[in-house]
């Protein structure tokens, strides 16, 4: 930047003795002059031109890459790719909770100490909405045979342990823990189609065993 | 007034085909070389000092972008709270702006990071290994010889460490640096990823510092890009006094100003100028030609400050102006930024309450009590693990359901909590409020806070 870059044109005119060995070597550069700021066609700088030509090159071969040969991955791949990553990592957290299926469930529910812990914990935190004998009120009722979620004891565990934020069932896990949580449902799959008198009306799809 | 010098037409440190010519300063010394020296000296340390630096169990500076954690001086910040970004970017910004706009590019020649490297550690070095001015520059000009290789060598030698060095202290306001360290024991094996981006970096470092050097400065930097529309003839900048120095002659000649043509202002410059050409864009204020002027002058028992900071009208021995409405509005600008960003900053909560109904139904009626259903969405942003206490408030006559009452949760962790609220058909009042106390234990009291949302019913 020059401030007042621009000698008048007296003084290129009459340049003085100084001036003259600097002379002016790019004054055939000039190509365009407006209010008397001018601009010259120099040479750009070599390591710039090396970038635009480098990126030429490399965008022809992500064109290739991409668009033509299609070797590389879209971007619905990628979130596809993330999805499954997240997916095998929930499943990893799953397992290293302890191997969580139906049938380690089910025997759990037919463990009596468990059980018990189960109902205390029940009493503790689920009867406000699901009532002491499982019937529901602002909860569905537990002990028909119809589940919102799934009535296999692991979408059970899962329903309890994650929540259904969107229909105001709270995610228990972090707040109970494993072992509290493999209990609560231990015990609610023994109320599973007992069909206490006095509950709510039956919501959800049928448990098909 | 007419201009009596040369018109820069060409950037300095670049040849007229293209190619990068290597500036090689000589060596100045004064007050000012004197006073960045004891400044590059400090920054280095705080440059280096700062990703090692906590608060309160967590790092004092670190932005993890992958995990998308700031901490800041004891806070922590999230992706949500970016927008705060604006306003003390912003503010440093105009800041800077208005500091321009007084004292020209005082940041580049005494603050900026690539100054205090390059000026502190990197040309002292090619200084130590490389000889002075005139040596490097006839060796460079001649051939290859043995003692030219050996000493570039152990200089490029040294500048890979020390770019190593360096880009691992940039790297560590990013990643935790204790984690760097223990990553550099492990080996390169352990690490791929972030051997990668440390070798990435390091290359950087040592091709910016190594060759490319002024360049930074003069073509990529955007702020050195902005300094035209920043400066105006009352700004501080670093100027050659044309009317004291031309015409300029022998030191014995008379009639002739007090510029002797030494060349000496040029020959120190670090990018290459002659600053008796006026200010130019590649300029980084450094001061260097100030010292090497002054000691001519000196010497000839000259007055110093042939070449000085001053403004464009100072240089011209007019009178100068200082406050300008170019920097009230800067200076407004820049103060509105920091006083938003700090107001944001101390309005920035250890926790996210959202109050929100459950999508569906906005109400159900049973007999002859209508209930609502909502969910308390939490997000600790405290640095450490929260639990929350959810207190119901009784008072408007409604009956709470609350299965979560105690809501543990980890940093930056978050949680729902579902609300059901009922209350009798007939009491349901147009605008009626629910509300409930979210108290943070163990924290003051005034961290405890109370959310509402409206009450919906049949009216």
């Amino acid at each position: 930047m020059t401030v007042d870059a621009n000698p008048d044109a007296a003084s290129r005119a009459a340049p003085s003795a100084h001036e003259e060995d600097v002379a002016y070597p790019n004054d055939n550069k000039v190509v365009h002059t407006y209010d008397d700021i001018e601009e010259y066609d120099n040479h750009l700088p070599n390591w710039w031109l090396y970038t635009l030509y480098v990126a030429v090159v490399f965008a022809i071969g992500y064109w290739f890459h991409y668009e033509v040969l299609h070797s590389g991955q879209s971007l619905a791949q990628s979130f596809e790719q993330s999805m499954a990553a997240d997916r095998r990592a929930a499943a990893a957290r799953a397992r290293r909770a302890g191997v969580m299926t139906d049938d380690t469930l089910n025997t759990l529910s037919r463990d009596g100490a468990t059980v018990r812990d189960g109902q205390a914990t029940f009493a503790q935190n689920c009867i406000a909405c699901h009532l002491a004998t499982g019937g529901g009120s602002i909860g569905p009722n537990l002990t028909d045979n119809r589940w919102i979620n799934g009535g296999r004891a692991t979408q059970i565990y899962r329903t309890v342990m994650e929540g259904v934020p969107a229909r105001g069932m709270a995610a228990w896990g972090p707040q109970l823990g494993e072992a509290k949580v493999q209990a609560v449902v231990a015990y609610v799959l023994t109320l599973r189609n007992t069909n206490v008198p006095g509950g709510k009306a039956p919501q959800g799809e049928p448990l098909a065993e | 007034m007419a201009r009596h010098l040369p018109v820069v037409q060409m950037r300095s440190s670049i040849r007229e085909d293209g190619s990068h010519a290597t500036v090689h300063p000589a060596d100045a010394s004064g007050r000012f070389t004197t006073a960045r020296n004891v400044t590059f000296a400090v920054l280095l340390a705080v440059y280096a000092a700062v990703p090692w630096m906590e608060v309160g169990g967590h790092p004092a500076v670190l932005l993890d972008i992958a995990r998308r954690r700031f901490y800041l001086f004891g806070a922590v910040f999230n992706a949500q709270d970016v927008w705060m970004a604006f306003f003390l970017l912003s503010g440093i910004g105009f800041a800077l702006v208005a500091l321009t706009t007084v004292a020209g590019r005082v940041w580049c020649g005494w603050g900026c990071p690539q100054t205090v490297y390059l000026e502190g550690v990197f040309r002292p070095l090619q200084r130590l290994i490389e000889g002075p001015r005139e040596r490097r520059v006839r060796r460079e000009a001649g051939d290859w010889t043995f003692d030219r290789i050996w000493r570039r060598a152990l200089l490029w030698a040294l500048y890979g460490v020390v770019s190593a060095a360096v880009a691992h202290v940039f790297l560590g306001y990013f990643t935790p640096i204790r984690g760097l360290w223990s990553m550099i024991q492990a080996g390169p094996g352990a690490s791929p990823e972030a051997f990668a981006w440390a070798t990435a970096m390091t290359a950087v470092m040592f091709f910016n510092f190594a060759w490319f050097r002024e360049q930074t400065c003069v073509a990529i930097c955007p702020y050195g890009r902005l300094q035209s529309v920043l400066t105006d003839p009352d700004s501080l900048v670093i100027g050659y006094d044309e009317k004291r120095g031309e015409p300029r002659g022998k030191a014995k000649q008379a009639g002739v100003g007090d510029c002797v043509d030494c060349n000496r202002c040029v020959v120190v410059c670090p990018t290459g100028i002659d600053i008796r050409n006026g200010l130019q864009l590649d300029c980084v204020g450094c001061a260097r030609c100030i010292d090497a002027c002054d000691e001519v002058m000196d010497k000839l028992h000259r007055p110093r400050g042939l070449v000085r900071y001053d403004s464009y009208v100072g240089l011209l021995h007019e009178p100068r102006r200082f406050l300008r409405p170019r920097l009230y509005l800067y200076a407004l600008l820049g103060v509105m930024g920091l006083v938003a960003s700090f107001a944001a900053y101390q309005r920035h909560t250890l926790y996210e309450a959202n109050f929100l109904r459950l999508r569906g139904m906005p109400y159900t009626v049973e007999g002859e009590m209508v209930r609502n259903a909502y969910n308390i969405h939490l997000v600790n942003k405290h640095n450490a693990r929260v639990v929350f206490a959810l207190e119901p408030d009784t008072s408007g006559g409604q009956s709470f359901v609350l299965p979560l009452r105690e809501v543990t949760l980890e940093s930056l962790a978050d949680a729902d909590a579902p609300v059901f609220v009922t209350m009798p058909v007939s009491r349901v009042r147009p605008g009626a409020k629910v509300r409930v106390r979210i108290i943070p234990r163990g924290m003051p009291a005034e961290e405890t806070r109370t959310i509402e949302a409206p009450f919906l019913g049949p009216q």
